[in-house]
């Protein structure tokens, strides 16, 4: 059975790899048990393929008995690849995959080894709603006492005192506990100071 | 579509309250039995706020709490006025007490018929609290640290740490606090001792408790919402009863050791007897604590209290009322020896694993 799981995980990685690389028709071929092409009438795109497998993986890594396939399977390093795609569903469901297996003490180190801070803390710019609040609630995962110089980073508190302000509850709850829970007073108070005199900084996600 | 920062509060319509169409393209190995959307679950949209639309209005508020509270215990439920709704429907906000149930709950009751309408349950995490969105995001924490068995490093690496300890509380981990006087620790938030009674009961119908392992395609559940049941694992509750013994009902309770003093953890059915056989054997280290003769177990917890000893007043019926009692204190000796047999068979497990490919 665990190895039926880990086939079923590589297939979904095998499939990614080769849509990515290659046309449709590939696809299904060097896929586990697939007969056929979809015999579906809708045509789907190269893209929808990637993103329903995507979502699959980023599901499949909120359960911590499949942290070990998806490692072996580098699918952190896929995620991370992800976030600097152009397809904003891409990095939604990379971020929020990130987000759901960076808790594990061996996912957040590798995470962070990978130097992958830096490109979840832009996610705090995407106009993607999912987006940023899978990565502000990612950064506060990620956050130990080497790590939180870069996860609280002043750039970053500015960010959430103004996300903490948002008419949108989920962002302000959870910028609202970053601010309580990971940062120090000086230095929310400094970033205060800091964005009464500049308007430079992180956007707001578009409504 | 809605915008995402409407400022209409938390009763305004969000993006992620839109039920997305279905997805038609998926390939044949991934195709469950019901046509799903693509969405990816995260803690953050999960909540223990479920919003239902579609209730047909019809006053069946009673009746809808009243199915919805089959699948654990709830918090909070009123009708949500403000919220648009399809002609002749309502709309409601049910809060659980543990997000399990409502998860549970959700995936039951999303798509249900309910007096002729369809039902469309999402989760509402819009409404929670500054103080709930912490505590969902504390609860995920001590999750993943059991299920990973990384619970320990907090201990294990900061002996000198009572700061640390004080900071630890209930409310929030404050790193910020701590790493400045302990700079050579690894202090890492991640690690929290679990808090004795967390529990994750539901009331979920035991029959499903194998399926916490994620496997098929072919099966019927998303992995998120199957992760959802790992808390309620196989909990190693007395009435596991080999052989279909059953002890007398005053006695329901033997005193067999409850492995994890009611934290449950995430394990495979026959890890669960392994670690209670080693745990016996760890016990039987330190037999000084009360048992008898050859008992094999370690008490923990409260002892049973003795059988009220009653004068009825007569003879005969004291003579009758203390046969009664030896009858019963031999059965129950009884059930303790029988209880113990199994566990030297314990690598082979009674009931065969369900497996899923």
């Amino acid at each position: 059975m665990e190895l039926g799981r880990l086939e079923y995980l590589q297939a979904l990685v095998t499939e990614f790899q080769v849509t990515d690389s290659t046309g449709n028709e590939r696809r299904c071929s060097l896929a586990l048990s697939v007969s056929s092409v979809s015999s579906h009438a809708q045509p789907f795109s190269l893209t929808e393929a990637r993103e329903q497998v995507l979502a699959n993986l980023a599901n499949f890594a909120y359960d911590p008995s499949n942290y070990e396939y998806l490692r072996q399977l580098q699918v952190l390093d896929l995620f991370l690849d992800m976030l600097t795609e152009d397809n904003e569903t891409l990095v939604e469901f990379a971020i929020g995959g990130l987000c759901n297996l960076c808790l594990d003490k061996t996912n957040k180190e590798y995470i962070l080894e990978a130097n992958g801070v830096e490109p979840i803390i832009n996610c705090l710019s995407s106009s993607n709603e999912e987006t940023v609040v899978s990565a502000v609630t990612t950064l506060m995962f990620l956050t130990t006492p080497q790590s939180r110089v870069q996860t609280t980073a002043l750039p970053v508190v500015e960010c959430m005192l103004r996300f903490s302000l948002s008419a949108n509850t989920r962002l302000s709850n959870l910028a609202s506990i970053f601010l309580q829970d990971y940062c120090s007073p000086p230095q929310v108070e400094e970033a205060r100071n800091l964005s009464k005199h500049t308007a430079v900084g992180i956007p707001l996600p578009k409504d | 579509k809605m915008a995402a920062g409407s400022s209409g509060g938390p009763g305004a319509p969000c993006r992620h309250h839109a039920q997305l169409g279905a997805c038609e393209t998926r390939a044949k190995y991934r195709e469950g039995w019901r046509p799903r959307a693509v969405k990816v679950y995260t803690i953050n949209l999960e909540s223990r706020y479920l919003l239902i639309q579609g209730v047909p209005a019809l006053g069946v508020m009673k009746e809808l709490v009243e199915q919805f509270a089959l699948y654990g215990a709830i918090e909070e439920y009123h009708a949500l006025d403000e919220y648009p709704a399809e002609q002749f429907t309502e709309v409601y906000l049910i809060k659980f007490k543990k997000l399990q149930c409502a998860r549970v709950a959700k995936k039951k009751m999303d798509e249900r018929s309910f007096f002729g309408s369809l039902l469309h349950v999402c989760y509402a995490p819009e409404f929670e609290t500054v103080q709930e969105t912490r505590e969902k995001l504390q609860d995920r924490r001590r999750y993943i640290a059991k299920a990973t068995n990384q619970r320990d490093c907090f201990v294990l690496k900061n002996v000198e740490g009572s700061k640390k300890t004080a900071s630890k509380n209930s409310e929030h981990d404050r790193p910020w606090s701590t790493s400045g006087s302990h700079a050579a620790s690894n202090w890492d938030p991640s690690c929290f001792t679990t808090a004795p009674g967390v529990s994750h009961n539901t009331a979920y119908p035991s029959g499903n408790q194998n399926q916490s392992l994620l496997t098929s395609p072919h099966y019927d559940n998303s992995c998120a919402e199957i992760s959802g049941y790992f808390g309620q694992n196989t909990s190693l509750t007395p009435s596991v009863h080999p052989g279909g013994h059953t002890p007398p009902a005053s006695l329901m309770q033997p005193r067999m050791v409850p492995a994890y003093n009611g934290i449950d953890r995430f394990m495979p059915r026959t890890t669960h007897l392994q670690e209670r056989k080693r745990k016996r054997e760890e016990g039987n280290k330190f037999s000084l604590i009360g048992t008898s003769e050859d008992n094999t177990e370690v008490v923990i917890g409260p002892q049973l209290p003795e059988i009220p000893k009653v004068d009825m007043d007569d003879e005969s019926l004291n003579t009758s009322a203390t046969l009664i009692r030896n009858k019963l204190k031999e059965v129950a000796d009884s059930v303790s020896t029988s209880v113990k047999k199994p566990e030297s068979s314990s690598a082979k497990p009674p009931v065969k694993q369900r497996r899923r490919i």
